[in-house]
């Protein structure tokens, strides 16, 4: 790997790049999906190749090619370095300093996922998916999933970096209608389940087939469940939405590219300023947020970014100001602070982006029923179902899959097509209480979206659940 | 290298019931912001997914190793898959021999592209600009797709593709222009330009509206945007089956206004024509809304067996890693109308708003077609007939089916506007659509000032 990294930095900086990264990543990943009792997909796929970033002329230019030849890495950083030298519009670019590294990272594992015969995996999503049947259930689903990504970085500037990272995962999903009703419930969180950076242990402590019967009583008992009034009151969030909370709220506007606007033509860019560090109110003195790369199990843990920056908890909030972005080294020596350690690629056929690493919501204090027994008068939402937000990340709708209005410091009646809205920094102004470490838990999401061409990111958010004051809900169409 | 060389390599590997896809793809796209060149990406790859059929079992693998040695590990790979596997009733087969209808979207102008053409069509795009910052790509590219199998299917087709998009912002607005076609003569990026540059030098100032029920006019940017949210569970057999899509119970009954007919159509020159799906089915023209009447939705090969009531796949199956969604209309088309321009349906609204575009879609209830986003880089009141003063970003929560149920005009021609994100394997896709007029279009909220 290293060999072919070398190709591609030689040859770049010997067609006049003042900057070049090369970085070869072999990716595997394997899939078992089951549906109403029948293997939905057994898939194992694989990956490889070089990309090439060059900086030229302050201009930048990426190419990549799937052969892992030597001709084949020389060819990409030649096209790559032309590419730049085509590049219109005005070029002043500068890189924030790093000091270059020789490292190598492993995720810490105790079971290889790759070495759980698929045979295993697909009896485990079997069971699973038959525990979850029951009457009005019509669809159910298990998956568990695993990943190994191994890759080289090499700069000009003399960084050599070799890291291995690990994902396990997996999750059940249970259908239900009755008289026109549709619902789902999803267990450890929607969309394709949840994942960690670790060996399979965390699959297994998942416990799909244990959690399976109480995902299909819930989904059967939602298509019987009132609908979510339209009110405006004291909302209570699980850990899970909270992540998508902070998430969608906080990491994406916190991108310091997306602040400068090179996100404008697809997701968005950010009503966060660079000049509001250190003084915007985010919100309430509650809310304390950190990017934390070095979280063991998050799925955007690492050891250096795809940068070469070494990974570094950075607090982005706190006590509800805002004090930190996630950043480039461009983007860093831009605004004069830090010098990067959020920028990842999907691979090698992208280039690297400023993304999410984990990024967490600090823990409060006391427990789910300590924030539910406050509560005279609200809603509790559980596990993400929709959502949607503004292209400056200020105005936000998201559903959940399910609620249970809260009556007097107790869950009362089940409640379906829950959906809250607001504006962000109102609505973390209005944030009044975090459950503490013990109620922590990491998220793990692997379809965050951003980029053109599209990339998926693979990220972590620590969450415990939360409450907030004086929320819109049962929004009505 | 072809895909169909390489699907013929890899099922010889295979040694045995299989079926090989292979996309191979070259493309060059340079996005950028602030009119300078930010992200420009080349990329050169080939794909290949091997379903290997042992008993009745089926597993799969996939690799961009095309060598021997990588074929053969991809073999051993997806064996040992579907040894892995229990025996699958419902599995439907693999596809046998077929000859679809001729289906050209390959032309050799766009196919030769290279790096110095992209960035200098971004280059036309940024120029027209002047001034004014712009943010968006030029990107084209060259898409090889080619299906074979152990049962005697043969089958490749060449694609290409091109799209220009601009997104013309500063402080005080934003507007938004696109175009799309598989041959890239068909494109002119400073004219995409000048429309986004027209559209947010009217968007400063942007006021505020109440929330409430609207009449509005949808520009087709908008429009196909809402439609491809509304056909992932309602428009496919997936949905139709699992009882979430909108039409469970409803087929032959009539839900629309009588002026709004829906099909998939992958032969229509206009749209990026495709020939056969990714089971090597091939394509067929599905009328998904007749006269406002539930006609029908997509099928692929294994919803067709599950309905187990004699239906056959019409041509729709994804890509294996989207096919947990089922078969999917990638060939939207909705039929024009009468009205020459948008400002004629606005003349027909009245009182109302003007969208160009949608942003960041999510499905709220899937059975009741419920979808909310928020309007962007263009938004308008409509008074008196007349395209207004600009609004900002307007948050809706819109159940499809009212909006579509009183329309009061689309316009005559239609635009092909782009689908594909460019996750993944490049595929593309779009949606013909024309402008609409509707009578139901609900705001719940609102949201930022146009402009970055």
């Amino acid at each position: 790997m290293r060999e072919l990294c070398a190709a591609a930095v030689d040859a770049a900086t010997g067609a006049g790049a003042e900057y070049v990264d090369a970085r070869v990543v072999l990716k595997r990943d394997q899939l078992v999906a089951t549906k109403n009792g029948h293997v939905e997909r057994v898939s194992d796929s694989e990956s490889e190749g070089i990309g090439v970033r060059v900086l030229l002329g302050g201009a930048w230019g990426f190419a990549c090619d799937r052969r892992l030849s030597l001709d084949a890495a020389r060819d990409a950083a030649l096209r790559a370095c032309a590419f730049a030298g085509a590049a219109p519009g005005r070029h002043t670019r500068r890189l924030a300093s790093v000091e270059p590294r020789t490292a190598t990272y492993r995720t810490p594992i105790e079971r290889d996922p790759f070495e759980v015969p698929l045979a295993d995996k697909i009896q485990l999503c079997l069971r699973a998916d038959e525990a979850m049947a029951g009457e009005d259930v019509l669809v159910r689903q298990a998956m568990v999933r695993a990943q190994r990504e191994h890759k080289f970085l090499l700069t000009s500037e003399g960084t050599e970096v070799e890291q291995e990272l690990f994902e396990s995962g997996g999750g059940i999903n249970c259908s239900a209608a009755r008289d026109g009703v549709f619902q789902t419930r999803s267990y450890p969180s929607a969309h394709v389940g949840s994942s960690c950076q670790a060996g399979w242990e965390y699959a297994d402590g998942l416990d799909l087939v244990g959690e399976a019967p109480r995902i299909a009583e819930q989904a059967a008992a939602l298509v019987r469940a009132d609908e979510c009034p339209n009110a405006i009151t004291t909302v209570v969030l699980d850990g899970d939405q909270v992540a998508l909370q902070v998430h969608e709220s906080v990491g994406h506007p916190t991108e310091l590219d997306r602040v400068y606007g090179t996100e404008a033509s697809y997701a968005g860019t950010s009503f966060v300023k660079p000049q509001d560090l250190g003084s915007l109110r985010y919100g309430s003195e509650l809310m304390n947020v950190t990017a934390d790369p070095t979280t063991r199990g998050g799925l955007g843990s690492f050891a250096f970014d795809d940068e070469g920056v070494p990974a570094a908890s950075v607090p982005v909030v706190e006590a509800g100001v805002l004090t930190g972005f996630l950043t480039s080294r461009e983007t860093a020596a831009r605004i004069g602070a830090g010098n990067g350690g959020s920028m990842r690629a999907d691979g090698w056929n992208r280039m690297p982006l400023v993304r999410m690493t984990n990024l967490h919501l600090e823990p409060g204090e006391g427990d789910l029923d300590d924030l539910i027994g406050d509560v005279d008068d609200g809603i509790y939402m559980e596990t993400n179902r929709s959502w949607s937000i503004d292209d400056k990340r200020l105005n936000f709708q998201f559903g959940t899959q399910l609620a249970w209005e809260i009556k007097r410091g107790r869950l009362g009646r089940l409640l379906r097509d829950a959906t809250y809205t607001g504006i962000t920094p109102e609505f973390w102004g209005r944030l009044d209480a975090v459950a503490g470490a013990d109620s922590w838990r990491l998220y793990g999401l692997t379809n965050c979206g951003k980029g053109q061409p599209g990339q998926s990111a693979h990220v972590s958010h620590g969450a415990s659940p939360a409450r907030f004051k004086d929320v819109q809900v049962g929004v009505r169409r | 290298v072809r895909a169909r060389d390489l699907a013929g390599v890899a099922l010889e590997v295979a040694d045995g019931e299989a079926e090989a896809v292979v996309q191979v793809e070259s493309s060059g796209l340079a996005r950028f912001a602030g009119s300078e060149v930010h992200q420009p990406t080349l990329i050169e790859n080939a794909v290949v997914t091997l379903r290997v059929v042992r008993d009745g079992r089926t597993g799969t693998a996939s690799t961009n190793k095309v060598d021997a040695d990588g074929l053969a590990a991809l073999a051993r790979r997806a064996t040992e898959a579907a040894e892995s596997a229990p025996p699958d009733e419902a599995f439907p087969g693999l596809a046998g021999p077929a000859e679809p209808a001729a289906a050209d979207a390959y032309d050799e102008e766009t196919a030769r592209l290279g790096a110095d053409e992209q960035a200098r069509l971004a280059a036309s795009a940024i120029e027209a600009a002047g001034d004014f910052p712009v943010y968006g790509f030029f990107t084209s590219g060259l898409s090889d797709l080619a299906i074979a199998s152990s049962t005697g299917l043969a089958l490749d087709q060449q694609m290409t593709d091109a799209t220009a998009l601009v997104v013309a912002a500063d402080e005080k607005g934003s507007g938004y222009a696109e175009r799309t076609a598989w041959r890239v003569t068909e494109i002119d990026p400073s004219a995409v330009t000048r429309e986004a540059v027209e559209k947010a030098e009217r968007t400063s100032d942007a006021r505020e509206t109440e929330s409430g029920v609207y009449r509005a006019v949808l520009e087709p940017y908008a429009l196909a945007e809402l439609l491809q949210y509304f056909s992932y569970d309602t428009l496919g057999a997936l949905g139709l089956l699992e009882e979430r899509s909108y039409f469970s119970g409803k087929l032959g009954e009539k839900l629309f206004d009588e002026k709004i007919s829906i099909a998939d159509d992958a032969f229509d020159p206009r749209g990026f024509p495709k020939a056969f799906d990714f089971e090597g089915t091939p394509k067929q023209r599905v009328q998904l809304v007749e006269g406002g009447v539930a006609h029908g939705v997509v099928w692929d090969r294994a919803t067709a067996v599950q309905a187990g009531n004699g239906a056959q796949s019409t041509g729709h199956a994804p890509p294996l890693e989207s096919r947990d969604w089922g078969p999917l209309p990638y060939a939207l088309s909705v039929a024009p109308g009468e009205a020459p321009s948008v400002n004629d349906l606005a003349q027909l609204v009245g009182d109302g708003l003007y969208i160009t575009r949608l942003h960041y879609l999510g499905v709220v209830h899937p059975r009741e077609g419920v979808v909310t986003g928020m309007t962007r880089d263009g938004t308008f009141r409509i008074r008196g007939g007349e395209i207004a003063e600009p609004l900002v970003n307007l948050r809706f929560t819109v159940a499809v089916p009212e909006f579509l149920r009183e329309v009061y005009a689309l316009t005559r021609e239609p635009a092909l506007v782009n689908a594909q994100s460019f996750y993944g394997e490049r595929y593309p896709y779009g949606a013909l659509v024309p402008a609409i007029a509707s009578a139901h279009f609900v705001v719940t909220g609102l949201g930022s000032r146009p402009g970055i």
